[in-house]
């Protein structure tokens, strides 16, 4: 039995002739490029929308400082070249989820390998691999921790077979008026940054809000803010932006317009600090004892910080103007007055809420959700992946594993810890083999570009959905070609019109087929899993429920109503369930609503005292992201 | 090395700018300690590559890698640091160029001399010493006691794995080659059924199929070995985690990575 480098005749002709694909030219990505071919993969398409920074060169080992600003997967490529001129390397500068990357495309590969640092685009790979029946090998690291695993359709779960934990968001009540840690001033200062510079999202809201009953404004307050209101002209009816730009992004009249989003007394005192600024003459950091860690690491004073939010605001300014009409930034954890602004944006703000302020270093973790990294977590997880494919081209996929990555040995003594790969979930909405979700839609309320942006797109993440009725005639309903539904789209006549073509079923495809449909609503229930929400109501329904909490509002329900209300995601930061769902139907007849038992009731009482107040108020004033539709498993 | 200016903290803005990620990690001490740190690493070949690059990108102060041997036909493209066109040439010479890039910041030496020939005073100047070499006290575990015997059953088969490789490269005097794969193979089998006899263990601890992976490094094994030995390197040098106690092995078919704690007795 000839041997080409450790491996058998058989496995190291497919080795050589088959194509595998990487997504992704990091941290895994380049430790699994130079595994692969000193492995004795000839084909290797390489892809990565990015480019080199210099905080990569302490693992990206194919990366120099010279090479910082260019293509990953270009740089990448040259490197591999420089020790293996025979590597057949096609790289990609792009991101994988471009269209032009089909299914098609897919299946020229023997082997996808993930070497990704974000969801969307594992879910989108997932999919793709799934679509065109490719074996995909996931990874992951962060620290010192890694894991990598197979997957294979028909064999294994999926990507999405369980949901994953949703990352950490927070209620708009508790960024924009109750703020109680760092993060919190840190999101603010975010999306204060996107407000004056940037792309203003109305999700990013970062004014008090006034209904929140916990926003207890003194007097002199509400009478200021009417003044200001009343000098400033109408401020509702300009953006912020606008309104910054007017006034040539003042440092002082910036900070007193937002001081009233500051929302406390010490706003004054901080007012002079900003007009002072001016005044000092010394350099900020003369401290005569040595620093003890990075000059980052240092925490300053107020003053410190009002004049680099001064400061800040003066180069992003400058930087807005320069580029030109209409332009917006993108705020960027390596942008230097990006960064200074978000530090010293929130440390005042955390100041002002009696909170610690917070180190640029500690803060630019944070704000740019930075995982620490290092090279030898990654060998490892990138060595452990060409195993796993290894066992896959020879026809042994039963002997893959997911394999755990961990700091310190198991009782067992595993650092690396091997388990059993699990069947697909049956249920997935992904990879069962006959994917179907069934949509309850309000059809009196819910127009075409909702059912296309909020459901199709963003909650099934599909990238560039089809949507078609099955009426026999296959009337398509959106099109992911531009302009051939625009018309449709931008109707803000609501899907009753939809409700008359639709005989029970709508034909979604983007890679997967999804079944909507709408149906009737369903007998009065109230059932709890765990917290409810009042997603679903119209305003005047929710202004009932904030009144009279929910047993009042379901007695006072008017006949005629049609909805139904059922949470879609978790909407605690810190729960960890999924789909908690409370099942609230009104019908015509609304006495079925006494049919709630007592019980169900009282039940749901002591649920509202456990219930984090904040949490709940903030429920209530989330954005709703889809009226009154719900999807269900 | 030319000394950057220290801003703050005791190291330079560059620095600090490369090392980011890995001092949010382990901190801004456990950095400067690697910084202070000069590493010999002896043997350059696939495993060798693996644990110099992780060291260099680490941020030692300075890495030796000593190596007396030639790139041989099989080397390049087995090991990343050696470029093409090297064959002939001494293999630390080879990987030198390739090594330093990796970071400019470490100070990277090369040393083609016969390790054993080298006067103690050579190894006091290191503060970690990487040496493939056999381990043979540690590994003279006496397994004939009624403990020792209960401890066999859980101890994972690679040790024995092990001690074949080790037999065969003492009674040889090199280690299996493909070039000579069918009487290799045979005296491998020998050897497993001596020493495992010999220890007073069944031959079926290591199955007849251990054989074919004997014969060469494996890139990706070589990963995973250099990535679990450098990280071990790291916490010595930066003294901030306990070191696993004590032998390491893996097995790249089951995915497992096991941390066993063997001594003489």
């Amino acid at each position: 039995m000839a041997l080409s480098r450790g491996l058998p005749r058989e496995l190291a002709e497919a080795v050589a002739g088959g194509r595998v694909l990487v997504v992704g030219a990091g941290g895994i990505g380049c430790e699994l490029l130079k595994n692969l071919v000193l492995t004795g993969f000839s084909h290797i398409d390489l892809i990565d929308l990015d480019t080199i920074d210099v905080s990569n060169l302490n693992r990206q080992f194919l990366f120099q400082k010279k090479h910082v600003g260019r293509s990953k997967a270009q740089v990448a490529k040259e490197s591999v070249l420089q020790f293996y001129p025979k590597a057949n390397i096609v790289a990609y500068h792009d991101s994988i989820m471009n269209p032009d990357y089909n299914v098609e495309f897919f299946r020229q590969f023997i082997l996808v390998m993930n070497a990704l640092d974000n969801r969307a685009a594992r879910n989108h790979v997932n999919r793709m691999c799934l679509a065109a029946d490719v074996p995909l090998i996931e990874s992951g690291t962060a620290g010192y921790l890694g894991q990598v695993t197979t997957i294979k359709k028909g064999v294994t779960e999926c990507y999405e077979c369980h949901p994953k934990p949703t990352q950490r968001t927070f209620p708009g009540c508790t960024i924009r008026n109750t703020p109680s840690e760092p993060i919190h001033c840190i999101v603010w200062a975010k999306y204060l940054f996107n407000q004056l510079f940037g792309e203003e999202d109305a999700d990013q809201e970062v004014s008090p809000d006034r209904a929140d009953p916990e926003a207890a404004w003194e007097p002199t307050e509400a009478e200021a803010r009417a003044r200001a209101s009343n000098e400033d002209g109408d401020i509702k009816r300009i953006s912020t932006k606008e309104w910054a730009k007017s006034t040539g992004y003042d440092p002082v009249k910036l900070f007193t317009k937002v001081r009233f989003t500051f929302f406390i007394i010490v706003g004054r005192w901080m007012y002079c600090c900003v007009q002072s600024q001016g005044e000092e003459t010394n350099a900020p950091d003369q401290q005569n004892e040595p620093q003890l860690g990075l000059k980052d690491q240092q925490v300053l004073d107020v003053k410190s910080y009002a004049r680099l939010f001064s400061k800040s605001i003066e180069t992003l300014r400058v930087h807005l103007a320069e580029k030109g009409d209409g332009a917006e930034l993108i705020w960027d954890k390596d942008d230097p007055s990006a960064m200074d602004f978000v530090t010293s944006a929130a440390n005042l703000r955390m100041h002002i809420f009696s909170m610690n302020m917070k180190s640029r270093f500690d803060i630019k973790s944070m704000a740019g959700n930075i995982i620490p990294a290092i090279a030898t977590t990654n060998a490892v997880i990138a060595g452990l992946i060409v195993l796993e494919g290894l066992k896959i081209l020879s026809g042994k996929i039963d002997q893959c594993r997911t394999i755990f990555l961990n700091k310190q040995p198991n009782p067992r003594k595993k650092l690396l810890v091997p388990c059993a790969l699990d069947p697909p979930n049956p249920n997935c909405y992904v990879c069962a083999s006959k994917p179907e979700v069934t949509v309850r839609l309000n059809v009196h309320k819910v127009t075409v570009l909702t059912l296309q942006d909020k459901i199709v797109k963003e909650k099934f993440a599909m990238v560039a959905p089809d949507v078609q009725i099955e009426d026999g005639k296959g009337t398509i309903l959106i099109s992911s070609e531009e302009g051939e539904t625009e018309g449709i789209l931008h109707c803000i006549h609501s899907l009753p019109s939809l409700r008359r073509l639709i005989k029970g079923r709508v034909h979604i495809s983007g890679s997967i087929y999804w079944y909507v449909s709408s149906s009737p609503p369903l007998t009065p229930t109230l059932q709890r899993k765990g917290q409810y929400c009042h997603q679903g109501l119209n305003e005047s329904s929710r202004e009932l429920v904030r009144e009279e909490g929910i047993e009042g509002f379901l007695t006072k329900v008017e006949a005629g109503d049609r909805f139904e209300i059922r949470k879609v995601r978790t909407w605690i930061p810190e729960a960890q369930e999924q789909d908690d769902v409370l099942i609230v139907d009104s019908d015509e007849d609304s006495s079925n609503n006494t049919d709630v038992s007592e019980e169900e009731r009282s039940r749901k009482r002591k649920l509202d005292e456990k219930e984090n107040l904040g949490a709940k108020r903030s429920r209530i004033e989330q954005k709703e992201e889809l009226d009154d539709v719900i999807a269900l498993d | 090395m030319v000394e950057k200016e220290e801003v703050g903290g005791g190291i330079s803005e560059e620095e600090a700018a490369q090392y980011d990620r890995q001092i949010r990690l382990w901190g801004l001490e456990a950095q400067k300690r690697l910084r202070a740190s000069r590493v010999l690493l002896v043997g350059m070949k696939g495993l060798g590559a693996e644990i110099a690059k992780n060291l260099i990108l680490a941020g030692v102060k300075g890495l030796t890698m000593l190596d007396r041997e030639q790139v041989s036909p099989e080397d390049p493209g087995a090991q990343f640091l050696i470029r093409t066109g090297s064959v002939g040439r001494n293999r630390a010479e080879a990987s030198l160029e390739r090594a330093q890039n990796l970071n400019p910041m470490v100070d990277v030496k090369v040393d083609t001399e016969d390790i054993e020939r080298k006067p103690e005073s050579f190894f006091t100047q290191f503060d970690a010493k990487v040496v493939f070499c056999p381990v043979k006290e540690a590994l003279e575990v006496d397994w004939s006691s009624e403990k020792a015997k209960a401890a066999l059953k859980r101890t994972t088969s690679d040790y024995f794995l092990l001690q074949v490789l080790l037999k065969f490269r003492t009674d040889k005097g090199r280690d299996p080659s493909s070039d000579t794969y069918g009487e290799d193979s045979e005296l491998l089998l020998q050897i497993r059924n001596d020493v495992l006899d010999s220890l007073g263990v069944s031959p079926d601890l290591l199955p007849e199929d251990f054989v074919r992976y004997c014969f060469s490094e494996m890139a990706p094994v070589c990963a995973v070995v250099g990535g679990i030995l450098a990280q071990e390197i790291v916490k010595a040098l930066s003294q901030r985690d306990p070191p696993h106690n004590n032998f390491f092995f893996f097995d790249g078919m089951k995915g497992n990575g096991i941390v066993e704690c063997l001594g003489p007795k």
